[in-house]
């Protein structure tokens, strides 16, 4: 039942909008799964007159009243919302001033609020100020998410914790200053005031100053997962010292930060009862310990002593010394692991995850020569490889193999255009005499030309060796019978060419002898010439008068025979 | 002739002569008579020993000229040997008469197998006038040579006598000859007559 209301709303909208809110909050919760139109009503004129009354306090609103009647669940929402938020944001500064400022508060709500029954606590009325906002604001939340629950049940079911939640993170923010009124269980504001002073005496000049942000925050979550219990006080103490100690690292402060984050629901508000304290505990040892995860025995609070007091012994040497064997713990535990893809020999598709070879640079054998770069440079000396070439005439052209002859070239026998000499009786005689082999002639034109091409080259090359007789060639046996007068009887060899040496000399009288004509005919006198010409007559009539001897000798012969037959 | 001795023993078989030519026509002398065409006459006069002897001392055949009658005149004598001897003679004669040379014509006398194949040109193709001058000019050639060609490659003599055509020569050739004739008549030119002639008479001398 909302109490007294801040607001001076209308008469008779007011009670209608704080009997819609009555009959809402006295309804089952398993009711408002099923849709029913009195529930929306309902609903409709609370969330009207809770807009109203809190019109005052929000002077940006653009609405005067909250319009309900013909509009969606997420149209009347977001009305609200608008409303809403500039709301928050503006309590918030207020609060935060108040917590500056705590005396401008009793000012304010001495003026403001006479109906107030704690007058001395105005930390109370504050409280119960902000209480009352904060559960309109809570109440509206979740009657929005009510109407909303026509519509869509599960969801807002989680929304609706969800918002609870917020509304229960927020009331623990902002009740940091403020009195804890909030009936958690977790936040005690005494224990937090005392615990703030003892830490920051102690870990006062050790610690930077952008640690100490966190430092809250962690200190925050530490009271929340506190308990009666002084061991965990304890636990927490030395936590804080470990992690003073250790706070030059940044790194560690960082996974803290981490591990906190990665915090669970139940870590904190001890869904599984102790179970949540001691994963809580957990957490905060993140950075010395990774995987404490599986354990969740009570030797972790043991362990966490031992080492607390060892690393306050340690020196930095030791410390080294300590890193180096934590990392070659874990180079050994990574050997009797099964080795990565990438380590492995062979490695097929199938053994290594999906697109893993992408990310592995890998280095693999390119059969190929890579295509040249072209450059300026290269179509220079190749271009002048072609000009020089160009220029020699040197081309590499492909040239034909030689054809090896297969068989020795046919004698081609020409067609002779002329008239044969031979009757064609002869030539048959020929023939048969050939293939009867009685008389082996080859007798044909070719053959003919051979021998005179022959004879020719021969005498060609007497002649080139006698100018030259480096080799000494014989003179060529011709076998023909004529009878040469002038020649020597003895061929003998000399040393000097045929053609310089005086071995075929003649003598002067077998040049010329006395006789024959001496003189030409241009040098004669007229007396000489008449003596040539009778000379010649005398001669002629000498043969001619033997031819007619001869002749008549045949004639009378034949005679003879012509007579002997006719007889 | 009695059998009597065995019945193995046959009478020994008679050896017969072949018949003269006299016996086959029981006595009676025969005839061939082989007339002289006009252009023919003086150089059967000029060549009449070289015709004569042949015949008259080789073949043992009668020869004369009837020179009234314008024919050459054979005859069987009691010794021809062989009754061929005369068709030989007449067909000597004859290829005389159609304008072979004696030298060539001899060969009938000594070879069998030599015939003459006379045909003409409008047997192959029906020309007239400048295109007959033009067929015999093609046929001849310049000087002779294409005819000359042909006779030297196929081993025969041709002789066109205006526009008769005689070859003579063994069957083979003759058909070669005669093949080049008529291309030749037919208007192909000499060059491709020779390349033929060419190629045929290379596989006539692989043959043999």
């Amino acid at each position: 039942m909302p109490t007294a209301a801040v607001t001076a709303g209308d008469g008779p909208e007011t009670t209608a909008g704080r009997e819609a809110l009555r009959k809402l909050k006295s309804t089952d919760p398993p009711l408002y799964l099923c849709p029913s139109e009195d529930l929306s009503k309902a609903a409709r004129l609370a969330s009207e007159y809770l807009f109203s009354s809190l019109k005052p306090y929000t002077p940006k609103s653009p609405f005067s009243h909250l319009l309900v009647n013909g509009f969606d669940a997420e149209q009347i929402w977001q009305q609200i919302d608008l409303q809403t938020q500039p709301l928050i944001s503006s309590l918030r500064r207020q609060v935060k001033k108040f917590e500056k400022n705590p005396e401008e508060i009793r000012n304010l709500f001495n003026l403001g609020e006479k109906d107030k029954k704690n007058d001395g606590n105005d930390v109370g009325t504050i409280s119960n100020g902000d209480e009352k906002m904060e559960n309109e604001e809570g109440f509206d939340e979740f009657e929005d998410e009510e109407m909303e629950g026509d519509d869509d049940d599960d969801e807002e079911e989680e929304e609706e914790e969800e918002e609870e939640e917020e509304g229960n993170a927020h009331e623990g923010k902002e009740e940091d200053g403020g009195g804890g009124g909030v009936e958690d269980n977790f936040l005690k504001i005494k224990e937090l005031e005392e615990y703030l002073e003892e830490d920051e005496a102690r870990e006062y000049g050790l610690k930077k100053e952008k640690k100490q942000g966190k430092r809250d925050q962690e200190d925050d979550n530490d009271k929340e997962g506190d308990d009666e219990d002084e061991d965990d006080d304890e636990d927490e103490e030395e936590e804080d010292d470990e992690l003073g100690v250790m706070g030059v690292d940044v790194g560690e402060d960082d996974e803290s930060g981490e591990e906190l984050e990665n915090a669970r629901y139940e870590d904190f508000f001890g869904g599984k009862g102790k179970m949540g304290q001691k994963r809580k505990s957990k957490l905060l040892h993140g950075s010395d310990n990774l995987d404490m995860d599986g354990e969740l025995s009570e030797e972790s609070s043991d362990d966490e002593k031992n080492q607390s007091q060892k690393k306050q012994k340690l020196s930095t040497h030791e410390k080294e010394l300590e890193k180096l064997h934590s990392t070659i713990e874990q180079m050994e535990k990574a050997n009797l692991e099964p080795k990565t893809w990438t380590m492995q020999g062979e490695v097929t598709a199938a053994k290594r995850p999906k697109n893993s070879a992408l990310e592995v640079d890998l280095d693999f054998e390119h059969n190929v020569r890579p295509a040249p770069v072209i450059t300026e440079e290269v179509t220079a000396s190749l271009e002048e490889l072609i000009q020089k070439r160009i220029l020699e005439g040197r081309f590499d052209d492909v040239q034909k193999p030689p054809t090896l002859p297969s068989r020795a070239p046919r004698e081609v026998k020409e067609l002779d255009e002329n008239k044969s000499k031979k009757g064609l009786a002869e030539i048959y005689e020929e023939e048969y005499v050939q293939k009867s082999g009685l008389v082996s002639t080859a007798v044909s034109i070719s053959d003919q030309q051979k021998k005179e091409a022959g004879m020719l080259f021969k005498e060609l090359c007497l002649k080139l060796d006698a100018l030259s007789h480096f080799h000494f060639t014989p003179k060529p046996v011709i076998e023909d019978l004529s009878i040469q007068a002038n020649v020597p009887a003895l061929a003998m060899e000399e040393i000097a060419p045929l053609a310089v040496s005086d071995a075929a000399m003649l003598a002067p009288e077998e040049v010329f002898t006395g006789k024959g004509d001496i003189k030409e005919d241009s040098e004669l006198t007229q007396a000489e010439r008449k003596r040539r010409r009778a000379k010649k007559k005398r001669k002629f009539k000498a043969v001619a008068a033997k031819r007619m001897a001869n002749k008549v000798q045949h004639s009378s012969l034949q005679n003879r025979v012509d007579g002997n037959e006719e007889s | 002739m009695e059998v009597e001795n065995t019945s193995s023993s046959l009478p020994v078989k008679p050896n017969f002569q072949p018949l003269k030519a006299h016996e086959i026509s029981s006595g009676q002398v025969q005839f061939r008579k082989v007339p002289v065409p006009p252009h023919r006459y003086t150089p059967l006069k000029k060549a009449w020993m070289e015709i004569y002897t042949p015949i008259y001392d080789q073949m043992k055949i009668d020869i004369r000229m009837n020179l009234k009658g314008r024919k050459v005149e054979l005859k069987t004598r009691p010794d021809t040997p062989d009754i061929s001897n005369l068709q030989k003679c007449a067909d000597f004669v004859h290829a005389f008469m159609l304008g072979f040379d004696v030298c060539d014509a001899v060969s009938l006398l000594r070879l069998d197998e030599l015939y003459v194949e006379s045909f003409e040109i409008k047997d192959v193709k029906t020309l007239r006038g400048d295109h007959l001058s033009r067929a015999i000019g093609r046929l001849s050639g310049k000087g002779g040579k294409t005819k000359f060609a042909i006779e030297n490659s196929t081993r025969t003599r041709i002789v066109i006598a205006d526009t008769k055509i005689h070859i003579l020569g063994s069957f083979a050739n003759i058909k070669i000859a005669r093949d080049s004739l008529c291309s030749l008549i037919l208007g192909s030119p000499a060059g491709k007559v020779y390349s033929k002639l060419r190629a045929v008479t290379a596989r006539l001398a692989e043959r043999f």
